[in-house]
């Protein structure tokens, strides 16, 4: 049991680990005012990330994904109950936001950024991952 | 009192103790925060961004020569045609980030003139808009009453579009006679041209807005999307 835990953990953390790098990517290419790279050379990337809905306030949707990944990631090394309900709130909030970012790029903006794809298959795996190991607590006598 | 405060706190713990509680309260949670995302970036999206004023339109087109839908001199050796849609997002990002860029540094010096084809393929509002612009167009006026159009862009197929949305855009146009405006959007003359724009559209076999065509000297170039200055610039260069 407590060895699923541990695999659990670990493909929880290199998801946020991934989840880190592309949301700080796309957190400096917000900033240095550069074009992200976009796989297939089609701007959608970029037109999604100068679109109006790139910010939330005035922060960057990428560096909310930071602060997201940073919680998941610190999900991954905390022990006990704390670490799986963490995990399990900030994926579910995750997933919930990308679903509503997806629907944007694909009936507002009309474009596709890969990156942002990318990120939401993540949380949704995140998910899935942090439902299991919640699954197995409850189960757990 | 002070055993029942101690007996309905150990009530509290004990419920929150209970994984199925703790779930329902963590799903409560993350539906709460998402929401109140949605809301906040849809706040933001609705907004459309900064509003340019009166005055920085006046700026960015001072003493450029305009002629209908051409903005820069006759004689330029590289023209673009730009195809774009006043509903289309990304043409009014274009318009706003890489555009006023082109007037400064390219229009502005003689070096290229941009022919604007208004196109309506994003919905039906896109015809009103278009047609607002042409009339300004009579009078000189086609692109600073479009900037003004892209900076104030609503949502495409929102019915932002109103009467009273193209006339306040009419108002603030430096230079524009809003009275003459009015009738001559009821010309037939800019139905032609809108036709004409459509037909250009599909003889150059343009399909998605915004698209640049660059001509000159050098030959023809195409960009599809949205591109910044620098990218403009290698295209007029290539042109050249």
């Amino acid at each position: 049991m407590r060895g699923k835990r541990r695999g659990l953990q670990f493909v929880i953390g290199a998801l946020a680990v991934v989840g880190l790098l592309i949301s700080g990517y796309l957190t400096w290419v917000h900033y240095a005012g550069v074009a992200p790279v976009c796989v297939g050379g089609s701007g959608g990337c970029e037109t999604v990330q100068t679109s109006s809905y790139a910010t939330i306030l005035g922060v960057p949707v990428a560096a909310l994904g930071l602060v997201g990944y940073s919680g998941l990631l610190l999900s991954a090394f905390l022990r006990g109950e704390a670490g799986v309900y963490l995990g399990l709130l900030v994926a579910l909030v995750g997933t919930l936001f990308s679903a509503y970012l997806t629907y944007l790029e694909l009936f507002v903006i009309h474009a596709i950024c890969e990156w942002c794809v990318a990120s939401a298959a993540l949380m949704v795996a995140a998910l899935i991952c942090t439902a299991l190991g919640a699954w197995q607590l409850a189960k757990a006598p | 009192m002070s055993t029942r405060r101690k007996s309905s706190s150990s009530q509290q713990s004990a419920l929150l103790r209970s994984p199925r509680m703790l779930l329902a309260l963590i799903v409560a949670v993350a539906i709460l925060v998402a929401a109140l995302m949605v809301v906040l970036s849809q706040l933001g999206g609705a907004g459309g961004g900064s509003s340019a004023s009166r005055e920085d339109v006046g700026k960015l087109y001072s003493g450029i020569p305009q002629n209908g839908t051409t903005l820069g001199k006759d004689d330029a050796p590289v023209t673009i045609y730009l195809y774009e849609d006043f509903q289309c997002p990304i043409c009014g990002q274009f318009s706003r980030k890489t555009f006023p860029e082109v007037v400064e540094r390219s229009v502005r010096g003689g070096k290229v003139r941009v022919v604007s084809e208004p196109l309506t393929f994003i919905g039906p509002d896109s015809v009103p808009a278009a047609r607002a612009a042409l009339a300004a167009g009579e009078q000189d006026r086609y692109w600073p009453y479009a900037q003004l159009l892209f900076e104030n862009q609503g949502k495409e197929n929102s019915g932002y579009v109103t009467d009273e949305f193209l006339k306040s855009q009419a108002q603030d146009t430096p230079g524009l006679d809003v009275g003459e405006w009015s009738s001559d959007l009821k010309r037939s003359s800019v139905t032609k041209q809108l036709q004409a724009a459509q037909a250009r559209a599909q003889s150059a076999g343009v399909n998605a807005t915004p698209t640049l065509i660059f001509s000159g000297p050098g030959g023809q170039t195409k960009l599809v999307g949205l591109y910044d200055y620098e990218q403009v610039s290698q295209a007029i260069a290539q042109v050249d």
